[in-house]
C-alpha cells in the first residue's frame, strides 16, 4: 500500500485549476460549432447537416448547438462559413440558448445557488441514462478523475435520487426509460436542477424522430442547463455543473 | 456478394450429412443455401460440428431470406434460406435448443413477427422497469431489481437479482431498455453520412463499429482502402481498446477500493483520451473512419506519438505490477465469476469474456482485416476463467496494442500514399464486415442499393456476452456483482442499438 501511495505522491499535483483558471483544447479539437458568417447563404446549406441544426431563413444562418453531433460535415463543406469553437464552454441556461444568434427565453427556474446559498459548496449530482451511446457517461465520470477532481469544486456523487441535488441526464429518452426518469426526479427533494448532458439528451440528436426517442429530455421534463456536445468533454459538462448551482454565470465569469 | 449458379463442393471440415448446396467459398467466408424447412436441421448440423454461433437475420439482398451466421475454424459461414416475396421465415426455430441463439432470434420475431409472440411472458425488447417475476422461492428468498438506474454513472441495464440474502440463486439480466432504433435510422442514408450514426451505436467502441461498417460498405462496392488508411484505422482501433480496457481496471480497482490504483488508471485512461484528441480532434476518434479509408492524417507528429506512448507504456508497466502485487484487490477477483470454457463456447461469447476462458477468438486473427493481415497478433488468453483471468487477458492485450501501435507507426514512417479512395456513389451490393472491438467480435451487415444503405444489422458483442452474465455467479455472492459485471466490460448502448 505504501508504494501506491508513494506513487500518487511521486506525481505532483495535476488537477486543473479550473474555472479559476481557464482550459482551452488543444488546436485542432472538434470543440462547440461556431458561426463565422451568418449572411448571403444558399437555401441549400441546412442539407449538409445530418440532424437538421442547420437552417437558413432568407439568406441568414442559424445554428442550432442542441442538435449539433459535431460530425464537421458543414466545416468541411463550407469552411469559411464554420467552424469549431476554441473554447469548450458550450452550455446554456434555456433551449433556445443554444442557437446561435437567435433571442434566448428565460431559464426555467432560477439557479440552484439562489434558491438555497448554502447550496453551493455541497451539491450531490445523481446521475440518470436515459439511452446515450455510453460516450457520455465516460465523459461524467471523468470528472472525478484526479485531474478535474470535481469534489475539489463541492461536487458529489450520490447514489441515492432523495438526496441529490442536482439529476443529470443522458440520452434522448427511450420509451422504456420514460417512466424511471420521471420517478426519479419526482422524489428528488426541491429545491433541484435538471441537467441535459449531450446533444442526445438536448435534443434527441441523431435518434431523434424515430419511434423509439422522445426528441431531448425537454419532452418529458423542465431543463435547467443545456451541455450540448457528442460528447461533450468534461470541462464542457464541469462548466454547465458550475452554472447549474451559478458559481459561473453564462459568460463564464467566476461568480 | 455474388452467387455462383452452378453448386460446388462441401469444404472438408464441413461435416457430411449437412444437407445445403454450397455457393460461395473464400475470402473468409462460405456461403450455404438451404430450403426453409432444413434451415433449422442444418443450423443444429453446423452447431453440432463446432460453428460459434454469430446472429440471425432477414436479408433483402441478392434475394429475400432468412440468414444464420456463424463462425467455423475463423471463417464466417452463412446459411441462407431463400424466401418468397410473401413467405413467412421458418421462425423461432433456433432459441429452443441454441442458447447462444435465444436473443438474436427474439429480437427478430419482436421485431418483424410479434404475433408469434403468443401470449406467453415478456417481451425481450420492450423492457418494463417495474415488471418483476421471481422463479425462486423458499425461505428469506427475495427478487432486488437493480437497475435500470443505476448506483453511479453507468449505463441504463437491468438485472433482477434473486438471493436468499448472500448466495446469488438466480440472475436474469434484461436489456434494451435505451433500444434507440438505430438500425432503421440507417436506412435511406449515403454511407458516408450514415457512419455518424454507426458511430453512436456504442460510443465507447466508436473506432471499431465505423470500421466495421466502412469495411462492410467496401466489400459491397468492392473497394479496397488505401493501405495507409488501414495502418490508422489499426492505430485509431489499438488506441480505444487501451482506453477502454484501462477503463474496465480503473473500475476494478474503484471496486476494491483501492483508490490510488483507481485514480492512477484513470490517469492513463485520460492520458490516452488526449492522444486520440491530438490525433483526430475527438475524444473517442470520431469522424476519422469513412467507407473508402480515413479522412485525414493524424494530427499530430508521429515522433510525438511514440513518446508519448513510451511514457504511457512506462507507467502502465508500474502500475501493473503494484496492480497485481496487491493482495486486497487480486483476492477479489480470483475465483469470482468462473466461467467454464463448455458453457462460453455454448453461449458463444467472444472477446475477453471468451478469452479468459480458454477460447483464443480474435477475429483481428481469425479473419485478418485490414492492417492486421500485415501486422500479426499475439492472442491474449488465460484458462481460469474467472474475473481475474479476464482482466490478466485485459493487461495481456494492452502490452500487445501498444507494441502494434509502435509497428503501425513505423510502417506509416515508412511510406506515403493515399488516404482514401472514392467508392461508386451509385453502387449497389451487400456483405459482411468484421472487427473485433475492445468488447468482442463485432459483425455488420449491411445491403446497399443505388449507393444509400437500404438494410443494416449489427450483431454486437455486448449483447452476444450479456447472455452469459446470468450463469457467471455459480458460487459467487452478491457482494461479488460488481467485480464480476466490470470484468465483463460490456456497453448496454451497443447491445440495445
Amino acid at each position: 500500500m505504501l508504494e501506491w501511495i508513494l506513487r500518487g505522491l511521486a506525481k505532483g499535483r495535476i488537477t486543473t485549476r479550473y474555472p479559476h483558471a481557464p482550459e482551452r483544447p488543444a488546436p485542432g479539437f472538434v470543440g462547440p460549432l461556431v458561426l463565422l458568417d451568418p449572411d448571403d447563404a444558399p437555401s441549400q446549406l441546412p442539407a449538409v447537416c445530418p440532424t437538421g441544426a442547420i437552417t437558413v431563413e432568407d439568406g441568414h444562418v442559424n445554428v442550432d448547438r442542441g442538435r449539433c453531433i459535431l460530425c464537421g460535415d458543414c466545416v468541411r463543406a463550407a469552411p469559411d462559413r464554420f467552424a469549431f469553437s476554441e473554447r469548450y464552454e458550450s452550455a446554456a441556461r434555456s433551449r433556445s440558448a443554444l442557437v446561435l444568434g437567435a433571442e434566448s427565453e428565460a431559464p426555467v427556474r432560477p439557479v440552484l445557488g439562489e434558491q438555497a446559498g448554502a447550496l453551493r459548496r455541497s451539491v450531490h449530482v445523481r446521475h440518470i441514462d436515459c439511452g446515450s451511446d455510453g460516450s457520455e457517461e465516460w465523459e461524467i465520470q471523468a470528472l472525478w478523475n484526479p485531474y478535474y477532481d470535481i469534489q475539489r469544486l463541492g461536487f458529489f456523487l450520490t447514489a441515492a435520487p432523495r438526496h441529490a441535488d442536482i439529476l443529470l441526464v443522458t440520452g434522448g429518452v427511450t420509451t422504456a426509460m420514460r417512466a424511471p426518469l420521471e420517478r426519479t426526479w419526482e422524489v428528488m427533494p426541491e429545491p433541484k436542477a435538471l441537467v441535459a448532458v449531450g446533444t442526445d439528451a438536448c435534443s434527441g440528436g441523431l435518434a431523434a424522430g424515430g419511434d423509439e426517442v422522445a426528441g431531448g429530455v425537454d419532452q418529458v421534463l423542465p431543463v435547467d442547463v443545456y451541455i450540448p456536445g457528442s460528447p461533450p468533454a468534461p470541462v464542457t459538462i464541469l462548466d454547465g455543473l458550475l452554472q447549474a448551482v451559478g458559481l459561473v454565470n453564462p459568460q463564464g465569469a467566476v461568480a | 456478394m455474388s452467387v455462383t449458379e452452378e453448386p460446388i463442393g462441401l469444404p472438408d471440415h464441413l461435416p457430411e450429412t449437412l444437407d445445403v448446396d454450397c455457393e460461395t467459398s473464400g475470402n473468409d467466408e462460405l456461403w450455404l443455401r438451404v430450403a426453409a424447412d432444413g434451415f433449422e436441421k442444418a443450423a443444429r448440423t453446423l452447431s453440432d460440428a463446432g460453428a460459434r454461433f454469430v446472429t440471425v437475420l432477414l436479408a433483402g439482398s441478392p434475394e429475400r431470406a432468412l440468414m444464420a451466421v456463424f463462425a467455423l475454424r475463423g471463417d464466417l459461414v452463412v446459411l441462407r434460406a431463400p424466401l418468397g416475396a410473401d413467405e413467412a421465415p421458418p421462425l423461432p426455430s433456433l432459441g429452443a435448443w441454441l442458447p447462444a441463439a435465444r436473443w438474436a432470434e427474439r429480437e427478430l420475431v419482436e421485431r418483424f413477427y410479434p404475433e408469434r409472440m403468443g401470449q406467453s411472458g415478456r417481451w425481450l425488447t420492450r423492457p418494463d422497469a417495474s415488471q418483476l417475476d421471481g422463479r425462486v422461492t423458499g425461505l428469506d428468498v427475495f427478487s432486488l431489481p437493480f437497475g435500470p438506474v443505476r448506483s453511479g454513472v453507468f449505463e441504463a441495464i437491468q438485472f433482477l437479482i434473486e438471493t436468499g440474502g448472500e448466495d446469488v440463486l438466480r440472475l436474469e439480466t434484461r436489456p434494451f431498455f435505451k433500444h434507440r432504433g438505430l438500425e432503421a435510422r440507417l436506412v435511406g442514408l449515403a454511407p458516408e453520412r450514415a457512419v455518424h450514426v454507426v458511430e453512436r451505436i456504442a460510443g465507447i467502441a466508436s473506432v471499431a463499429y465505423a470500421s466495421a461498417f466502412s469495411q462492410a460498405v467496401e466489400r459491397a462496392l468492392n473497394v479496397e482502402p488505401p493501405a495507409r488508411a488501414q495502418r490508422w484505422r489499426a492505430v485509431h482501433a489499438e488506441l480505444e481498446r487501451i482506453a477502454c480496457h484501462l477503463d474496465v481496471i480503473a473500475k476494478e480497482a474503484e471496486t476494491t477500493a483501492l483508490y490510488v490504483g483507481q485514480a492512477r488508471f484513470q490517469l492513463l485512461k485520460e492520458q490516452t483520451m488526449r492522444i486520440r484528441a491530438a490525433l483526430t480532434g475527438s475524444r473517442f476518434g470520431r469522424g476519422v473512419v469513412v467507407p473508402g479509408g480515413v479522412r485525414f492524417d493524424g494530427r499530430m507528429g508521429l515522433d510525438d506519438l511514440l513518446g508519448q506512448l513510451d511514457s504511457l507504456e512506462r507507467d502502465l508497466r508500474r502500475d501493473r505490477r503494484l496492480f497485481l502485487g496487491t493482495a486486497s484487490m487480486t483476492d477479489r477477483l480470483i475465483g469470482a465469476g468462473q466461467l467454464e470454457r463448455e458453457l462460453v463456447e455454448r453461449y458463444g461469447a467472444v472477446g475477453p469474456v471468451a478469452r479468459g476462458s480458454g477460447i483464443s477468438t480474435d477475429a483481428r486473427h481469425e479473419r485478418p482485416y485490414g492492417d492486421y493481415r500485415r501486422l500479426g497478433l499475439r492472442v491474449s488468453t488465460a484458462r481460469d476463467g474467472d474475473a481475474m483471468a479476464r482482466v490478466n487477458v485485459r493487461f495481456g492485450e494492452l502490452a500487445e496494442s501498444l507494441r502494434i501501435l509502435r509497428q503501425s507507426v513505423d510502417h506509416l514512417r515508412r511510406r506515403d500514399g493515399a488516404l482514401i479512395v472514392p467508392y461508386p456513389r451509385d453502387g449497389s451490393g451487400a456483405a459482411f464486415g468484421w472487427s473485433e472491438a475492445p468488447q468482442g467480435e463485432l459483425v455488420i451487415w449491411v445491403e446497399v442499393h443505388n449507393g444509400l444503405v437500404q438494410r443494416a444489422h449489427v450483431a454486437s458483442p455486448s449483447l452476444r456476452n450479456w447472455a452469459l452474465f446470468d450463469h457467471a455467479f455459480p458460487k459467487d455472492v452478491l457482494t461479488d456483482f460488481a467485480f464480476i459485471e466490470h470484468s465483463f466490460g460490456l456497453t448496454p448502448a451497443g447491445a440495445d442499438r
